[in-house]
């Protein structure tokens, strides 16, 4: 009982990283209609320049206030150099970028940092939580997790739904020509959606370094995982990544408490192949929406 | 006013428009006839900047449009209803009016403009909440005419209104389209294949064949005109 308590327990916080990560791919694919390969790339960028600040002996949270905003720049700088040029071509030359991009920003960042791995210091204590006398595999840090990426889901859905800004983005993504029409400035709208994306590909990438080993490779497997869950919840809904974060966490916990650490991606994969064949257009996807 | 000269659109090696001039006055709808290509909606699209144009020049009020972003133009006034529509079916219909109301009304003036467009076309009202995928054909005509027209602009672009539509429909269109102009003082260029609608309710009447202007006169006069209809306009 005790372990499948524990290996839920680290699904759930896992699963809010996936959930992150998809959040941040649902957004540019809400944007500009594409799949961000390099979004996991963009939030090791970004807490490498957290990390640059903390070994400075800047705080831990004006260093995580930093990532994020770099994260916005980072977001609208890539928009505007490498995918705007790309607009009205094949969908998949974008694509493309963005993968090139990943591995690009890796290369950059071992070059910066060195390609070894290391310890992020996380928010919050890492201790596990005692509940009556047992002690579960559930901190503070991971309550954190949780409660950072639920707030980041509710704003990018109260964003979405009750904003001007956020009409104007819903309106450019759906039909970018009558958008135009009707005075939005589409091009703006492209920009803020990846600068917003790459703000939630920072918090993923801050929140999953302390319980991954931080190095300039430590999110390809996050988001591996981050684009599964993504997937599950039909790629257009922030609702949708939530859930599938959370069970592609539990999955993969469940199967690497169970069967071993070496099968979770195997796990994931097994999901995803699941998912898509009783519902190819994601848990909450509509049939219409999907794109890849 | 609008006022349009010597206007040129060409794609590839395509002259879409070849020196089009012409005027359209407030309070008064112009319609615009002619064949399938022969550049109706690349005339539309030039007022509103969604292409470039080669040559020629088109003033609201005498402000120059041509070589203005589409965001830019919309700001001065001129509302563009594309061909199908542009209902955005994802969004519901009471955001497809607040996209439209965005721009060019501040935001005190937003509810009492939407509550405007309720009062004119009724069943929107009640469908508010709905998305614009759920309305039928001639909800979605009134959605698309009542987005245009929620922020006041001076002058209306309408592209083939009554396609796809049952004719008690469309006959409802036209007389719409008489009360805003007559009475809000718009001006209106109305696109139509329907030639029969359009020139009920127009003043004046343009026929494109091939990019060029070939008639410019008073409605009656290109229903009379039996050479002319057969010759450009097909019955």
């Amino acid at each position: 009982m005790g372990l499948f308590l524990n290996t839920v327990l680290n699904g759930v916080s896992e699963g809010m990283v996936f959930a992150a990560i998809a959040l941040g791919l649902v957004l540019v694919n809400r944007a500009t209609g594409i799949v961000n390969f390099s979004q996991g790339a963009m939030g090791m960028m970004t807490t490498f320049v957290a990390y640059s600040l903390l070994s400075g002996g800047i705080g831990y949270w004006p260093a995580f206030v930093v990532a994020l905003a770099a994260g916005f720049f980072l977001g609208a700088a890539v928009e505007l150099i490498f995918i705007r040029p790309l607009q009205g071509k094949s969908p998949l030359n974008p694509v493309i970028v963005t993968i090139g991009l990943l591995v690009v920003l890796e290369g950059i960042a071992g070059s910066i940092w060195g390609v070894t791995s290391r310890g992020f210091p996380p928010a919050f204590s890492q201790r596990g939580l005692r509940i009556g006398s047992t002690r579960v595999a559930f901190s503070t840090f991971d309550l954190f997790i949780v409660a950072a990426v639920i707030v980041l889901m509710a704003v990018m859905i109260a964003v979405f739904r009750w904003t001007d800004v956020g009409l104007r983005m819903r309106g450019a993504a759906f039909s970018p020509e009558v958008a135009r029409l009707l005075g939005v400035r589409v091009g703006r709208m492209f920009t803020l959606g990846w600068a917003l994306a790459a703000t939630a590909g920072a918090l993923a990438g801050l929140l999953a370094a302390p319980i991954s080993s931080f190095g300039p490779y430590y999110m390809d497997l996050n988001l591996v995982y981050g684009f599964t869950a993504a997937v599950l919840g039909g790629l257009l809904s922030p609702v949708g990544a939530l859930v599938g974060g959370l069970v592609t966490g539990l999955c993969i916990s469940l199967v690497g408490g169970y069967l071993g650490g070496n099968l979770e991606p195997l796990g994931a994969l097994a999901l995803l192949l699941a998912v898509l064949m009783a519902r190819p257009q994601g848990l909450f996807g509509s049939a219409k929406a999907r794109r890849i | 006013m609008l006022q349009v000269d010597g206007l040129s659109v060409r794609y590839g090696a395509v002259e879409a428009l070849q020196g089009v001039s012409f005027q359209a006055r407030d309070g008064e709808v112009t319609a615009v006839l002619g064949a399938n290509g022969a550049g109706k909606t690349t005339l539309l699209r030039a007022l509103s900047g969604l292409v470039r144009c080669r040559a020629g020049s088109a003033t609201l009020d005498g402000t120059g449009l041509i070589g203005r972003q589409p965001e830019a133009i919309v700001r001065m006034g001129v509302a563009h209803v594309p061909e199908g529509r542009g209902v955005i079916p994802e969004l519901t219909v009471e955001e497809n009016l607040r996209l439209g109301a965005l721009v060019r009304l501040r935001r005190s003036e937003r509810r009492d403009a939407i509550d405007g467009i309720y009062d004119v076309f009724a069943p929107l009202r009640a469908r508010r909440r709905r998305p614009a995928s759920s309305l039928s054909g001639g909800e979605r005509q009134m959605l698309a005419i009542g987005r245009a027209i929620v922020a006041k602009p001076t002058l209306l672009l309408l592209d083939e209104p009554s396609l796809g539509l049952a004719p008690t429909v469309v006959a409802h269109t036209m007389e719409l389209l008489r009360t805003l102009s007559g009475r809000d003082g718009l001006s209106i260029v109305l696109v139509e294949q329907n030639v029969r609608s359009a020139l009920s309710v127009a003043s004046w009447a343009l026929v494109l064949n091939l990019g060029r202007i070939v008639v410019a006169d008073r409605p009656e006069r290109v229903n009379e005109d039996a050479d002319l209809r057969r010759h450009f306009l097909g019955f």
